[in-house]
């Protein structure tokens, strides 16, 4: 079996470690709190790198919002601020401990590559 | 993004949408850089909308009966194309009889026209109503099929 130790040289290229699930990006922004869209766009692309389109990010939220994951809170001047509902932190935490346990998996095995 | 950019890529979105989301999602594109990246995602996003819409929140879902999904333009264009198409056939026989040229003639060119030309119809139709409303979608690719085995039975039946 071929080695991948010279073909991905570890943080060669930061668009290599782009992550893009823009349901659990925003999961993850409201976690720390409410937050209309663009504050949501520049806060996922603070903790992940990943700048959302505003069509990607309505996409996502219109979803969440429709499987009870998040809620609208009252407009403030057009804008209108969204929370996670418990029902969405259950989900959050739920899927981030399973990427968690993959992400380890995973780095163990390259560890002697 | 200036207002009038945003007020038309706010209306590449369904009604619906809109109506539940437009307000809010043309305050934050007025809170964008201008670009081509963010107008180019939006209507993107924009098309899904389209053929894969949410109802999210609290829009309502519309009723999709047959009767709402036979009326839609998509649906009846092809069906009344087939019509022509088949009087077209019935036309030609009861005037000339069934007579084998050589040249295919202009209402061979139209009968053909109007097959081939219901197609993209037909595929516009599928994609956008399937995953809307099935059933009453089935029935009306049914009788969209129907429509054009009936128009081409002549045909096959004397061997135009």
């Amino acid at each position: 079996m071929r080695s991948t130790h010279h073909v991905v040289p570890p943080q060669s290229d930061p668009e290599l470690g782009h992550y893009s699930d823009p349901p659990l990006l925003v999961l993850a922004s409201l976690a720390s709190g409410p937050k209309h869209g663009h504050a949501m766009i520049e806060d996922i692309d603070s903790i992940s790198g990943t700048r959302l389109g505003p069509g990607t990010l309505y996409g996502a939220i219109a979803r969440l919002e429709q499987q009870g994951w998040i809620e609208p809170l009252a407009p403030e001047d057009r804008r209108r601020p969204y929370r996670i509902t418990s029902e969405g932190l259950r989900v959050l935490r739920a899927k981030l401990s399973t990427l968690a346990q993959v992400a380890q998996a995973g780095l163990k095995r390259l560890e002697p590559l | 993004m200036k207002p009038t950019r945003t007020r038309l890529l706010v209306r590449l979105y369904p009604r619906r949408w809109r109506e539940r989301y437009g307000e809010e999602f043309e305050a934050l594109l007025l809170d964008r850089d201008d670009g081509l990246r963010e107008p180019i995602n939006v209507a993107w996003s924009a098309l899904t909308e389209h053929i894969l819409p949410t109802y999210g929140g609290t829009m309502n879902q519309p009723v999709r009966t047959f009767g709402v999904v036979v009326r839609q333009p998509s649906a009846f264009f092809p069906i009344a194309m087939s019509l022509v198409a088949l009087a077209i056939v019935l036309g030609h026989i009861a005037l000339f009889g069934v007579a084998h040229e050589a040249d295919e003639g202009a209402a061979a060119h139209l009968w053909q026209l109007l097959m081939a030309g219901q197609v993209p119809i037909l595929a516009f139709f599928a994609i956008r109503w399937l995953p809307r409303a099935p059933r009453p979608t089935a029935w009306v690719l049914a009788l969209q099929a129907g429509a054009a085995l009936a128009s081409m039975a002549p045909v096959l039946f004397f061997n135009l």
